[in-house]
């Protein structure tokens, strides 16, 4: 199931969505190749669900053009080959979770048996409950099990885990390794950040609807000045500090500095070569939330914008 | 056309399980003629129990068509059912399709019940293709309120689509004459309405009278206004179901 011959299995071309003057994507570029697990990352109203949205012909791009599998987005999820979980996404009420999965599976050109599809999601023991019934996990769930009701070539979620306690979201996410295992593209998105972090092999950092960061979790990381730098050094002008290399963000407070930068190692190098002993060093990664956090304020403050805060 | 066909089949399961739309399709339209099939003699020609066996007939299938579809798509829209079954393979316009075929089929277990009971407890006797012209004209009458479902269900959410479809019925089964013919001025209004074009026609049916030709206009005509209604609805709604 590679698509690496075929072309991409998902691109952007310069895909804008604008709401009058607001700006809900404005000229998002990416692609997407078969078999990768990518996480569409951003704060809330940073324009994932938009971008989504257009991608899965629920809305149209005010300007730009998004293909999939090569095709346009509407054809494309109508021949099946895409499986959808949206948190905006509903379910039929009055039916049990049976009749639902057997229904949607039925309406696929490739229907996997609704059994198998139950224990994937982990939706077997509630099958014959009514879905008007369940709990916010259970119907997250149960909307997990639409989505992988057919074969399909790309799985999409948006913020798949939003309602889930944190055993259901590791199973949740262990079912999806099985899916990803097969060969099938995913592309989520989300704000947790340690989920970005764990599951998905490429991030796409997004914020006022623009794209910010496109790499490994590692790239994005280092990106935003990823490792933290503590020391005293006492009667430092701070001019002598911010022409150290590989320096993103400085702080000082009394004797005590506080660094993000790019490159430690390179950073305190030139620090001792410049003479200074600073003591009680202490050197830290800085977690992928920070990353992103420094990345999204980095671009709020370019804006002159108030920074959105990431939940 | 097998999705369309897989979705019918469970919109019936569901409305099979569903109180409230069999009280209206069904329930009230029997309980009525129970009680007020023996209320007159004659009206429009024909004798009355006659009459309001096509009156209930026409108000339980019209009833279903408006009543249930509007506020359950409306709460199919709100909770995002619609939207999800856009991510199927199902096209996006077998919803729409579904919802009629739907209203349809279950319209014809109304039509036939208040027949059989006109039939048997009212003594109405008609010849066989009567019944079955007057069992048609209902029955497609009935999309012409399944279109207008369509359109409020479409565009307004349920604590709004609720009160709107209530109206629209009033309007409908009062000045159509469903409950009392209108003479006068209210009867030349009452001219104008769908229902009152299909209970008309079915009446002329079994009155032997030829039926006049702006009749059948008519419901063409309404059926026309509502189902542009209801694709302008489901077009300017798009982005937002």
């Amino acid at each position: 199931m590679s698509h690496t011959r075929t072309g991409p299995v998902v691109s952007f071309d310069n895909v804008s969505k604008h709401y009058g003057s607001l700006k809900a994507v404005e000229r998002l570029s990416l692609e997407l190749r078969g078999g990768e697990t990518v996480a569409l990352l951003g704060p809330n109203g940073a324009g994932k669900s938009t971008s989504l949205d257009m991608l899965l012909a629920l809305r149209k791009p005010t300007s730009g053009k998004i293909r999939m599998f090569g095709n346009d987005p509407y054809h494309a999820v109508k021949s099946g080959r895409v499986g959808a979980m949206l948190q905006s996404g509903g379910l039929m009420p009055e039916v049990t979770v049976r009749e639902l999965v057997t229904l949607v599976a039925g309406l696929h050109p490739k229907p996997i048996p609704v059994d198998k599809t139950l224990r994937a999601a982990g939706i077997d023991s509630v099958a014959d409950q009514r879905v008007d019934r369940l709990s916010g996990g259970q119907t997250q769930r149960v909307r997990f099990a639409l989505a992988i009701a057919g074969e399909c070539d790309l799985i999409v979620l948006d913020e798949p885990t939003t309602a889930m306690d944190v055993e259901t979201r590791q199973r949740f996410w262990a079912s999806m390794k099985e899916e990803v295992a097969e060969g099938k593209t995913l592309l989520f998105a989300t704000h947790y950040l340690e989920e970005a972090d764990q599951a998905a092999d490429r991030i796409l950092v997004i914020n006022r609807g623009r794209l910010l960061a496109d790499g490994t979790p590692e790239e994005i990381k280092k990106r935003a000045g990823a490792k933290r730098m503590s020391f005293r050094l006492p009667h430092v002008p701070e001019q002598a500090l911010l022409g150290l290399p590989g320096l993103v963000s400085l702080e000082t407070r009394h004797d005590l500095v506080h660094i993000q930068t790019s490159d430690s190692d390179a950073t305190l190098y030139a620090l001792l070569d410049a003479g200074h002993r600073p003591s009680e060093i202490e050197v830290g990664s800085l977690g992928l939330e920070q990353a992103f956090l420094a990345i999204t304020a980095e671009d709020d403050r370019a804006n002159g914008a108030e920074p959105v805060p990431a939940r | 056309m097998r999705g369309i066909l897989l979705l019918t089949q469970a919109e019936i399961n569901r409305l099979r399980r569903n109180r409230r739309y069999l009280i209206f399709t069904i329930g009230m339209p029997v309980v009525l003629f129970l009680i007020f099939s023996k209320a007159g003699k004659t009206v429009y020609g024909i004798d009355f129990a006659a009459y309001y066996m096509i009156a209930m007939a026409t108000f339980g299938a019209f009833a279903g068509a408006l009543n249930g579809n509007a506020i359950r798509i409306s709460e199919e829209r709100k909770v995002g059912w619609i939207r999800q079954l856009r991510l199927t393979p199902l096209p996006a316009s077998a919803y729409v399709i579904t919802k009629i075929l739907t209203s349809m089929a279950t319209t014809i277990p109304s039509i036939v019940i208040v027949m059989l009971l006109g039939r048997f407890e009212g003594g109405v006797h008609l010849p066989i293709w009567q019944w079955i012209v007057i069992a048609v004209v209902i029955w497609l009458g009935s999309t012409i309120f399944a279109a207008l479902a369509v359109a409020v269900g479409y565009r307004y959410p349920p604590d709004q689509a609720q009160p709107i479809t209530l109206m629209l019925y009033l309007v409908f089964s009062i000045l159509g004459g469903i409950w009392f013919p209108f003479t006068g001025l209210m009867g030349n209004i009452s001219k104008g309405t769908p229902t009152f074009e299909a209970i008309t026609i079915a009446t002329d049916v079994i009155a032997n009278k030829s039926v006049p030709a702006y009749l059948a206009i008519g419901l063409v005509v309404w059926l026309g206004i509502f189902a542009a209604l209801a694709t302008l609805s489901v077009r300017s709604m798009a982005e937002t179901v």
